[in-house]
């Protein structure tokens, strides 16, 4: 350990030693993995819109509760009190007959003078609840169960359509993000893995002499730290750059698509390219050491 | 200091390199190992550096069993000795003294000691002028030399010089080995493997062993 420590500034010489040896390698490998990095960051951007459109399309999910008629006020209150209890329920609040109107109004646009034919207004009061799309089948369970209930349109159609869509985007999501780690993970060691493989005969030379495997291998673990940190940097500067031209432009274009802030999707990404860097540098150096060492 | 009993060494592809060799070598002495090329000298050097294991018998360098399950005492041992490799294996892009630096880094050595060290070696070579240059720009000659720096910087208990006369005329070989054999003293073994059997008419003291297709033929005590 003194001996690995007093050598920390030999390390670090030697690290840069090797990079300028196999200088333009070095630089390619530092461009391959800036572009690998920014493929998996826009990868990963994407699939965090995708979240956030099922996000919303979760909070889209409801059903209408139509109860009796003559219901006094504080008994539809105590109502609405109790489904906001059920379990999975969001939200829970009273669309009175004439916010019934008003919204048919707004549906029917220009249609709306088909309305004016009734002498009274022909909506019932409703209870719209807003529930987690998980938990539809017990929710409407409890609702029937509860005393007053007229109905429920229960939207199950529609809900059930949106519920394959969301399982879709999220599976299909979560395969693109692991076949594209998985393939990163790869493509990195095996950058890292080349460069040290160039450099066996002085590995070989050192263990030759008796060096310990930490002495042989901390250089290159520096120089495949350096790489990907680098090549992290990179990615991050180009997708900033692209994101901060092209951000509010995607936002105007795709108005129903709700995007991530940009501060939090710049500085999670920001966060999440600095550890994978470091840890896929860490891990492809040591790939690249064993492999070396198997040789 | 060097034990062989009864050691054999067959390749993976069936060639037998050594038969039998039963071996003894003290501290301090000079051994010359000869033969004609392909006769097993080196071999028998891999064996001694751990590059090699026996295949039979029992083979102990510095009190530490060279064999296969041993590797941790075969990298203690190789601590401790001073190998002169026929290629040299200096390490490019970096000057004589950074290599000779490198085989002192992860010895018992103070910091402050190494470099001191060093180039007390590479002036002892007679190479302490070209101290900064880079290996690849060094001549053979010189570059041989930094190799031998390398190995006697670390003040090794056995310098192993596998034929550090392979390519150089009669006189700079020469030199090479009176400079081989000035590192001996009662502490340090030195062995050398030579084909140049003429040479050792030059070298008045040591042990000579002559090796032909693997089996020892002969040993020799006192002139070569």
């Amino acid at each position: 350990m003194k001996n690995f420590i007093s050598n920390i500034g030999y390390f670090f010489k030697e690290a840069r030693t090797i990079f300028k040896v196999d200088f333009l390698s070095n630089i390619f490998s530092i461009f391959s993995i800036a572009l690998i990095f920014f493929i998996l960051s826009l990868i990963l951007s994407g699939w965090w819109i995708s979240k956030e459109v099922v996000d919303v399309l979760k909070k889209e999910a409801e059903i209408n509760v139509y109860f009796d008629e003559n219901l006094e006020d504080d008994k539809v209150n105590n109502l609405i009190e109790n489904i906001k209890k059920i379990k999975g329920v969001r939200e829970a609040s009273l669309v009175d007959k004439e916010e019934s109107y008003r919204r048919m109004e707004e549906i029917l646009d220009k249609e709306a003078k088909i309305l004016e034919l009734f002498d009274e207004n022909p909506f019932q009061p409703f209870i719209e609840v807003k529930i987690d799309i998980n938990e539809v089948d017990h929710i409407l369970q409890d609702i029937k169960s509860l005393p007053d209930i007229d109905y429920i349109r229960d939207n199950k159609n529609i809900i059930d359509r949106l519920q394959k869509l969301i399982t879709v985007l999220t599976i299909v999501g979560l395969l693109v993000i692991t076949a594209t780690g998985v393939s990163t993970l790869v493509v990195i060691s095996h950058i890292i893995r080349q460069g040290i493989y160039s450099n066996r005969d002085q590995i070989n030379t050192l263990k030759l002499l008796g060096a310990p495997d930490s002495f042989i291998g901390f250089p290159f673990m520096l120089e495949g730290l350096f790489l990907t940190l680098v090549g992290g940097i990179l990615a991050f500067g180009l997708i900033y750059l692209m994101f901060s031209l092209g951000y509010k432009q995607i936002g105007t274009a795709l108005i129903f698509i709700p995007l991530p802030d940009f501060g939090t999707l710049v500085k999670t990404l920001s966060i999440f390219i600095l550890i994978l860097s470091c840890g896929l540098g860490i891990v492809g150096s040591l790939f690249g050491l064993s492999s070396a060492k198997n040789s | 200091m060097i034990e062989a009993k009864g050691v054999h060494l067959v390749y993976e592809d069936g060639t037998e390199a050594l038969k039998n060799v039963n071996l003894n070598i003290d501290k301090g002495e000079i051994v010359y190992v000869t033969g004609p090329s392909g006769s097993g000298k080196t071999s028998l050097l891999k064996l001694f550096m751990g590059i090699e294991y026996p295949t039979k018998g029992e083979l102990s360098v510095l009190g530490l069993p060279i064999k296969r399950g041993e590797e941790d005492n075969i990298r203690k041992m190789r601590r401790l000795i001073g190998p002169v490799f026929q290629e040299f294996k200096l390490i490019k892009g970096r000057t004589a003294l950074e290599n000779v630096m490198l085989g002192l880094r992860f010895l018992d050595i103070p910091h402050r000691k190494i470099k001191e060290e060093s180039i007390i070696a590479l002036e002892k070579v007679g190479l302490g002028h070209k101290r900064d240059s880079l290996v690849e720009h060094l001549s053979y000659g010189e570059t041989q030399r930094v190799a031998i720096a390398r190995a006697v910087a670390r003040k090794p208990a056995i310098i192993l010089a596998d034929e550090p006369t392979g390519n150089l005329d009669v006189d700079n070989a020469l030199k090479i080995m009176h400079l081989l054999t000035s590192f001996r003293d009662e502490d340090t073994t030195v062995i050398i493997t030579t084909h140049a059997i003429h040479l050792l008419k030059e070298c008045v003291e040591g042990e000579h062993i002559r090796i032909n297709n693997g089996i020892i033929e002969a040993e020799s005590r006192g002139e070569a």
